[in-house]
């Protein structure tokens, strides 16, 4: 049985704060107090600033005793972050979570993963090599996929996408070709033709 | 079983721990060998009575709660020497490294007892009133209500052993839970688990000690040395299960622990050509009807009217087996004269030869489970039966146990001197010959012993007379049992000896011995 009350506590505790810290959580529609979803701010300075980042929390029945299970919703290019799932890779999320955690103090440390990843320790093996060997390359297309999937006005990749398709690409290929080349539609162009 | 006194060895470190009395449960394989190491039987009791004996010694030593001494003491493997040098050279460094680090607790005497109401719990974030039993054994500052701590402690045991080590729930504080906590904190099954896990510790944390791998056993076994480096030797559990110290495959005396890995390892290899040799049930060779194997002993009679009788392994009839066991492998020549067939036939005569050697292994590995089986059986309920039939007291009855003892014993022996055999250089014609003779003589002696055992007995679990029980039976049951003793130990002594007799030139003088005693 998950502790409601603690639950309840955390989530007052959490949105109290939340002008200051920019994290909020709220529930996952519906008022059932398992399933959750939080929002984070980019950090500054970042290739994810600027964006806001959508996690999916479920509470297990075990909670506060198990970690609460949470992966992100908006895509995401990040060295412990699977591209594909949204799978989280944190010792705190994993056997290093505490009962004397929070779901705030979770999402805290996953902001901070996003400001200093550890590519020795991947979840994405992809992103985790282009992070290690060209870096230039990673912050680009984390800068682009912050662009595409984390901000509300992500109409200008809708747009190039549109143009795409008029030019006779399927859709799925020309957001593919965008994706993989961090938003230069150039560069997609010429990936599309080749 | 009760093994509070199976123990082996008199010069051993702990046999202070374990209460010896007088015993009749001493195995036969663990006396006057020189690959014999002593070593001792450990039931769970056992194992709390030497952890509460060396936890004493380091509360005393040391002047730390037993709770403590318990967490130093896993960390040091059980070793009090260890622990105690450690200490005194260090005792900070030793505090710290386990999470006992000094006087965590800035509040101290009067001084908490004022703010006792006002606790508020980092885990639900409720108010609670401090429960001095539980401060009592917190070794550090932070604050849970005993709820929470159930729920953290028994969190933490139903994930295993780690709850041995656990540390505070604030994740920047390193201080252990000690167990005085965790009796204070959580009962019924939680706790049962956890003193299990207190056991478990124990085994797992020291080199000297291993679980018995017999099934569903609960012993451990302690050895003088480390084991798994060097020699193996057998090691009879409480439970009966015998196994080699060093491999953990079953005892295998006279094959040494690489002949073993090797066999096993071609055995896993050519179980496809061999699966066939598994089977239960073999048509008759008389009159075809199929015949279940249920029995231990090779010795197949089939039903009525037929009513053959013959061997299970090689379907021979069972009347020249009297004079001639199926041991020995009478390898064929190769005639071919066109290369290909050669190599064809050489391949085929190199998986017939396997087969005649892995067919007589796992035969009588089949039967040794079975009469290890009848063993317990007979210790067990026909044990019971016999006492009510045909005798006063249990000591009259030793000579049943003996004897399936015996079986279990030989046929462990037998099926590994089959391994034995396969690696045997084939054209070593001497030492194969007094092999296959040895092996034939002591083999022919354990069916005999078996089937009297096995078939015999069970008259007289029904109603067989006492008069009969008492005079015919025992002494032929008795008298198997000390004969085919002796030609396994023979078996045993020149398969360790390399089958030296050979080289001495003294085989032909036992050839004539053994003969003359048969
Ligand atoms: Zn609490
Ligand atoms: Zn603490
Ligand atoms: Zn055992
Ligand atoms: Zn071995
Ligand atoms: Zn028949
Ligand atoms: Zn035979």
């Amino acid at each position: 049985m998950v502790d409601i009350a603690r639950v309840q506590k955390e989530l007052q505790e959490c949105n109290k704060d939340k002008d200051s810290s920019g994290i909020s959580v709220k529930l996952k529609g519906g008022n059932s107090l398992t399933h959750l979803v939080g929002s984070i701010p980019g950090p500054l300075a970042t290739p994810y600033e600027g964006g806001t980042f959508l996690i999916d929390i479920v509470i297990p029945d075990g909670y506060p005793f198990e970690p609460p299970k949470m992966q992100f919703v908006t895509r995401v290019w990040h060295p412990n972050i699977s591209s594909q799932s949204g799978a989280i890779c944190l010792d705190i999320l994993k056997k290093e979570w505490s009962p004397a955690l929070t779901i705030k103090t979770a999402l805290v440390s996953i902001q901070a993963l996003l400001s200093a990843p550890e590519p020795d320790d991947p979840q994405d093996a992809v992103v985790a090599q282009q992070y290690l060997k060209d870096y230039q390359t990673f912050a680009n297309t984390a800068r682009y996929w912050t662009e595409a999937y984390a901000k509300s006005s992500s109409v200008g990749i809708e747009e190039k996408v549109r143009r795409l398709v008029e030019m006779g690409f399927p859709e799925v290929m020309a957001k593919d070709a965008l994706d993989a080349v961090g938003g230069d539609e150039n560069a997609a162009l010429e990936k599309l033709c080749s | 079983m009760d093994t509070e006194d199976d123990t082996f060895s008199d010069d051993h470190d702990v046999s202070d721990d374990v209460v010896s009395s007088d015993s009749d449960f001493t195995p036969e394989t663990n006396s006057g060998d020189h690959r014999e190491k002593s070593y001792k039987v450990l039931s769970e009791e056992d194992i709390k009575r030497i952890q509460d004996d060396r936890i004493e010694r380091v509360t005393t030593s040391l002047y730390v709660s037993s709770g403590v001494a318990r967490v130093l003491l896993n960390k040091f493997k059980w070793n009090v020497n260890e622990l105690q040098e450690s200490w005194f050279t260090d005792e900070g460094k030793t505090r710290k490294d386990v999470g006992l680090a000094e006087s965590r607790k800035k509040h101290v005497g009067t001084k908490k007892i004022e703010k006792l109401d006002q606790l508020n719990c980092s885990i639900c974030f409720e108010d609670f009133v401090c429960d001095v039993r539980v401060d009592n054994c917190v070794l550090c500052d932070h604050q849970y209500c005993n709820c929470c701590w159930n729920g953290y402690i028994s969190n933490a045991i139903s994930e295993g052993s780690g709850c041995l080590s656990l540390r505070c729930p604030d994740p920047d504080c390193d201080v252990v839970v000690t167990d005085e906590l965790v009796s204070v904190i959580v009962g019924g099954d939680d706790k049962l688990r956890y003193e299990r896990l207190c056991v478990r510790a124990y085994v797992e944390g020291n080199e000297k000690v291993k679980w018995c791998p017999g099934p569903d056993c609960g012993f451990a076994v302690e050895y003088d040395d480390v084991v798994g480096s060097g020699e193996g030797y057998d090691v009879v559990c409480g439970c009966g299960y015998c196994f080699c110290c060093n491999c953990g495959e079953d005892g295998h005396r006279p094959v040494d622990c690489e002949t073993v890995a090797k066999w096993v390892e071609k055995n896993n290899a050519e179980s496809e050509n061999t699966t066939w040799i598994l089977v239960y049930t073999k048509p008759c060779p008389k009159c075809r009807r199929p015949i279940e194997k249920n029995d231990g002993c090779m010795h197949m009679t089939c039903r009525k009217p037929c009513g053959y009788s013959f061997c299970w392994v090689c379907l021979d009839d069972w009347g020249k087996h009297a004079y001639n066991s199926c041991n020995s492998y009478a390898g064929r020549v190769v005639k071919e004269n066109n290369d290909e067939e050669r190599v064809k036939q050489r391949a085929r005569i190199s998986l017939e030869r396997y087969t005649h050697y892995f067919e007589r292994w796992a035969a009588n590995n089949k039967s040794m489970k079975k009469s290890f089986a009848d063993l317990q059986r007979m210790r067990d309920e026909n044990h019971d039966v016999l006492l009510a039939k045909h005798a006063q007291s249990s000591s009259q009855l030793k000579f049943v146990l003996d004897a399936w003892t015996q079986i279990v014993e030989c046929r462990r022996v037998l099926k590994w001197t089959y391994a034995y055999g396969y690696y045997l250089p084939e054209d070593n014609i001497a030492k194969t010959k007094l092999f296959e003779y040895l092996q034939g003589e002591a083999e022919a002696a354990l069916e005999n012993l078996h089937h009297c055992a096995e078939k015999e007995l069970t008259e007289f679990l029904r109603d067989g007379t006492t008069a009969e029980f008492n005079t015919t039976f025992r002494e032929k049951l008795a008298n198997l049992t000390s004969v085919t003793k002796t030609y396994f130990a023979n078996l045993v002594e020149a398969l360790e000896n390399g089958l030296a007799d050979v080289d001495s030139g003294s085989a032909n003088k036992k050839l004539k011995t053994g003969s003359s005693s048969n």
